[in-house]
């Protein structure tokens, strides 16, 4: 077998080398985009997971409440429990820094008395051991230690000042010394602060309150009846667990995020499979009188098999050792590029965490290795049926491969079409995991697939005479070739079509999300201007204000109504829904919120517990009106009724609207995180803006957007959130193309004598070069066309199945017949343009060896 | 009217370097039907290939009805291919996905003529060439002998002032090869064209006016086929 695949397979690779370099370049390029998404999720999830796992440090067990806290005097009945040996409470406080947009410091507030049990500092400049005697950093509320990272990305130095947004505006920090990035530090990206607990609750106006309790378990006890005892003790508004427990609901919470990047990073693979089974087909048509002559000197039908599997796990393996190293790159690259969007929607992330680890590096070489091997089955079957009496035959029919409407392909392509719709009714094994919705999308691509080359074997009549329009005789015989070889030619046709029909996908679901929550902005929320702190949206990333500053607002000429909206992240049934707290006598006045079901409840039905929540939280924990959920609160665990459900995008995890009155006294939090202003004279609205923008600009780090604003920006972060899957998808065509390449270039050393003879009875070079451009246009026209179609069916499956599943959010499709345009425009001149070189080829060919050719 | 004069073609294989044609001069009157034999490597194929304008000699000349062709850049040469000469092949060498009649239309459709105009004359000649009502069959549907009646028809379509024929009879048997060779015989006569057939036959060289045999790239015998027989 080795010295099979070094006399014959590798002798083949190197003689075409470009077509050997493209197939390598292909399964690199698949395998790439597979390890830097791998890469990319898995520093996503680690950048959760740091900032539970490294900040939990040694704790046994850890206790926290919700995003407001709880009283200090908790932290005294912990330390009292049995089995507690040690516990320590931490404030933690996520601040925007000022001047820098879309950043922001972790800031712990610790005792670190009690703080060495479980977590240990390591300083740059200074003793962190001694800094318990340290009067002035105890003593002052505004002096801090910070990560290195942070000093260095922010040019500080011991003793130089920087500022951070709290709730009451933008205050002074002090450097009081350096970290050294190492254990809790680590958490958030590096981006952290520490300061002592007192004077982090001082400075943030956060009251005495810890958000978090570690404690250190007597072994002799263990875990188990302490958090049992402490559970009792405590009440229900805690939540008591191990630490690593509390990652559990992040893959949940991140799934519906990776959605778009892993279908993206599936279609890259496939196409780069595609590619594989492209070459080796190709290889196996054009090698047929070796493969007979081969099987005349005594090689086995297995032996061939082998030799063509041997050849594809080469190429996979030569493909894989080149893209893994570069999916690194391409992790990091697009880490940088969506590292906003996550760090607004989810957690900070930085692109120098992106690392490769043993399991995507694994992964990789893997999908490549045996991507390539699966891709080379059917044509190393092909091959081992090639008889050795075809070794002697003459102008054996290359490339020729015939089409049968009764062929296992045609059936199970059929099949797979019609299994397709089955497959969604498959419910998610897991919360918001989609498998049914995938299956029916994986089917589509594959039945037309399957399909395809019999939709080619037809085609030759309806583009013989455009053809013949465009191209002259040249485009004529362009179109009986490209029926010709309908195996072959589908396979570039189906590559392109895919990566066509991904592209019409993405954006039929992002356009179809991005006009409904247009809509909902427009019809919900339709005040003059929203007023917000360090972020542009209220969600993650911006700091609550006082609420006082509505008060204030109000008071301003030509306001007519201020809603308080506080967005509440906190964990109800399992899922991190965002509480919004807002004023239901503005919002439901001067919006039209869309209600599925039920009806807005009344300020009585508010006070008995009746809110109103959103249709993904609804259909995610199958609530409708009358159902009851809990929700954990500084005052106890208390228990709401579904009034209304409605259309609501804030949260893809989901909505509960509650009333501020009653927000206010349950959670005890009065803060606001965006003011929706109404203005009663739109000529007025600017002059507004400026007002609000100069008294409380300087105070808060504030952004106070119109209407219009609000929803570009909402739009760009749906768009944004999708980039990199688009960018997938340029990959996934870009690689097409070179299947398109790689099959023309075949393509033409199988016509050479029939390009020769073309020559011989008189056609110049522009007609061979003709002919070549125009099947490549070809195959772009019909890879676009099936690839709108395939887009158009995959997009409604996305957008009302997968969606539906994954977000709870069933929005109305759009086909978007703009991209879809563009995509068939640019599949077809893409083509075109990929076809020149092998044109170009063609038409150097020299008339006599042509001729003699064989 | 050919006049080759002094023809050389050096071939590069790698380091060495094949004559295939020495100094070989050879005039063809307008109407004569010349046969060219030989062995394997006598430089027959070379000679063809000069005189059917598919490639020029190192040094010497071609003339074809008067036009020096050694000169000619490629295109023009593909243009002259496509006006005055015409080509049969041992292989018939007919595009599979075109019919019967599209063949023959093939090299008018190439030099842009319009198809209705050159179908009713396409047509006649197949039907000459005895291939009436097979207009539509593709070349898998033909015989052999039919695949090259085509092959002739296509060849005669344009006009040409020669025709090149090399081994058209080398892939069929005997009856049906002798049958092809007269159809090209009486078709020629009556255009007054110019023939040069290559062949390994001798009773198909027989049928032409002229036997010319070549040896080592030289022209080693040049006779009237009277004689030869």
């Amino acid at each position: 077998m080795g010295a099979l695949l070094r006399f014959v397979s590798l002798r083949h690779l190197f003689d075409g080398p470009l077509r050997t370099a493209l197939t390598i370049c292909g399964v690199a390029v698949g395998v790439a985009t597979l390890v830097g998404i791998s890469s990319i999720n898995r520093s996503v999830m680690a950048a959760f997971r740091s900032t539970i796992d490294t900040v939990a440090g040694k704790a046994d067990v850890s206790i926290a409440g919700t995003a407001t806290g709880f009283p200090e005097a908790l932290l005294e009945q912990a330390r009292a429990t049995p089995g507690v040996q040690h516990a320590a409470g931490t404030l933690t406080v996520v601040a925007p820094v000022k001047g820098s947009p879309g950043e922001s410091l972790y800031v712990m507030g610790i005792d670190f008395l009690d703080d060495g049990y479980f977590r240990s500092y390591e300083g740059v400049d200074r003793d962190v051991g001694k800094l318990n005697d340290d009067l002035e950093f105890l003593n002052s509320t505004d002096r801090m230690l910070v990560s290195e990272r942070f000093a260095k990305a922010h040019g500080l130095r011991t003793g130089q000042t920087f500022q951070l947004v709290t709730k009451d505006g933008v205050k002074d920090f002090v450097v009081h010394g350096l970290l050294k990035e190492s254990g809790p530090v680590t958490a958030f990206g590096g981006s952290v602060g520490v300061m002592y607990f007192a004077s982090a609750q001082e400075a943030f106006g956060r009251g005495r309150v810890f958000d978090r309790v570690d404690v250190k378990v007597d072994p002799a006890v263990g875990w188990e009846p302490v958090v049992g005892a402490l559970r009792s003790r405590l009440g229900p508004g805690f939540e008591v667990d191990r630490p690593d427990s509390r990652g559990a609901s992040v893959e949940t919470m991140v799934r519906s995020f990776q959605l778009g990047l892993n279908l993206g990073s599936a279609v890259a693979l496939l196409v780069g499979v595609f590619l594989v089974y492209n070459t080796v087909s190709i290889s196996v048509l054009q090698r047929r009188r070796e493969i007979g002559t081969l099987r005349a000197l005594g090689a086995t039908k297995a032996s061939i098999r082998s030799l063509f599997g041997l050849e594809a796990v080469l190429l996979g393996a030569l493909g894989s050792a080149i893209g893994v190293p570069f999916g690194l790159v391409v992790g990091r690259g697009a880490i940088s590029w969506v590292s906003d969007t996550v760090s607004q929607l989810y957690v900070r992330v930085n692109p120098q965490d992106v690392e490769l680890g043993a399991v995507e590096v694994a992964g990789g070489v893997a999908l490549g290795v045996l991507g390539s091997l699966f891709a080379a089955l059917r044509p190393a079957v092909i091959a081992s049926s090639v008889q050795p009496v075809e070794a002697l035959r003459r102008d054996v029919a290359v490339g020729a491969g015939a089409v049968q409407v009764r062929s296992w392909p045609t059936f199970l392509g059929v099949g797979l079409f019609a299994l397709a719709w089955p497959a969604t009714l498959i419910p998610p094994p897991v919360e918001n995991l989609p498998i049914g919705g995938y299956l029916c999308i994986f089917f589509v691509l594959m039945g037309a697939t399957l399909l395809s080359p019999l939709l080619l074997r037809h085609l030759n009549r309806p583009l013989a005479g455009p053809g013949q329009v465009l191209w002259g005789i040249s485009g004529r015989l362009a179109a009986d070739n490209f029926a010709r070889a309908p195996v072959r030619t589908a396979v570039p046709v189906s590559a392109l079509s895919v990566g066509v029909a991904m592209s019409i996908t993405i954006a039929a679901f992002v356009g179809s999300f991005q006009r409904s929550a247009e809509d909902w902005i427009r019809q919900s929320i339709p005040a003059d201007l929203f007023v917000t702190s360090s972020a542009k949206v209220a969600g993650v990333q911006n700091q609550p204000m006082a609420d006082a500053v509505g008060d204030e607002l109000e008071r301003f000429e030509h306001v007519s109504a201020v809603d308080r909206v506080r967005v509440f992240p906190t964990d109800v049934l399992g899922l991190r829904v965002y509480v919004i707290s807002l004023i239901p006598e503005v919002y439901e006045r001067r919006g039209r919120p869309t209600v599925l079901e039920g009806t807005l409840p009344s300020p009585e039905a508010r006070a008995r517990g009746l809110v109103t929540i959103s249709e993904n939280f609804a259909r995610r924990r199958n609530l409708s009106v009358g159902s009851t959920f809990p929700i954990i609160t500084p005052t106890g665990v208390h228990t709401w009724t579904v009034g209304a459900v409605i259309v609501d995008y804030t949260s893809d995890q989901g909505t509960v609207i509650i009333e501020r009155q009653h927000f206010v006294r349950q959670f005890k939090d009065d803060q606001v995180d965006s003011y929706h202003v109404y203005v009663d004279d739109p000529s007025k609205i600017e002059a507004v803006r400026q007002r609000i923008t100069e008294r409380f600009g300087k105070v808060f780090d504030l952004y106070v957007l119109s209407n219009v604003e609000l929803r570009d920006e909402a739009m760009n972060l749906v768009g944004s959130a999708f980039k990199v899957t688009w960018a997938m998808e340029v990959v996934a065509v870009l690689l097409a193309l070179l299947g398109i390449i790689n099959t023309l270039l075949a393509a033409v050393l199988d016509r050479t004598r029939e390009i020769g003879l073309l020559r011989a009875v008189g056609a110049d070079r522009a007609h061979v070069l003709k002919l070549f451009a125009a099947e490549a246009s070809f195959i772009g026209l019909t890879g676009g066309l099936m690839g709108v179609g395939v887009g158009a069916v995959v997009g409604y499956v996305l957008t009302k199945v997968v969606g539906v599943q994954a977000t709870g959010w069933n929005f109305p499709y759009h086909f978007p017949f703009e991209t879809a345009a563009q995509m068939l425009l640019v599949a077809i001149v893409a083509s075109t343009l990929a076809g020149l070189y092998p044109a170009r080829r063609a038409s150097r060919l020299d008339v006599v060896e042509a001729l003699a050719y064989e | 009217m050919i006049d080759v004069v002094d023809a050389v073609k050096v071939y590069r294989r790698g380091a060495s370097e094949v004559r295939a044609l020495d100094g070989v001069s050879l005039s063809v009157p307008k109407g004569q039907f010349l046969s060219v034999m030989g062995s394997s490597g006598s430089g027959k194929s070379t000679m063809l290939n000069l005189l059917g304008a598919l490639d020029v000699p190192t040094s010497g000349s071609v003339r074809i009805d008067g036009r020096e062709i050694s000169k000619l850049p490629d295109d023009d040469l593909s243009r002259f291919r496509r006006e005055r000469l015409g080509f049969i092949f041992q292989f018939f060498n007919l595009l599979p996905t075109l019919s019967a009649i599209e063949n023959v239309l093939l090299p008018a459709l190439l030099s842009g003529k319009a198809r209705d105009v050159e179908e009713p004359r396409a047509r006649a000649l197949l039907e000459q060439v005895g291939l009436k009502g097979r207009w539509h069959h593709r070349p898998d549907e033909l015989s052999g002998g039919e695949m090259q009646r085509v092959a002739i028809a296509r060849a005669l379509l344009g006009e040409p002032s020669v025709l090149l024929a090399d081994e058209p009879t080398g892939n069929l048997d005997s009856k049906t090869g002798a049958e092809v060779l007269r159809l090209i015989r009486e078709a020629t006569r009556q255009r007054q064209l110019t023939v040069v057939m290559v062949t390994h036959d001798p009773r198909a060289a027989e049928v032409g006016d002229r036997l010319v045999r070549l040896a080592d790239g030289r022209v080693v015998g040049d006779e009237t086929v009277r004689q030869a027989a």
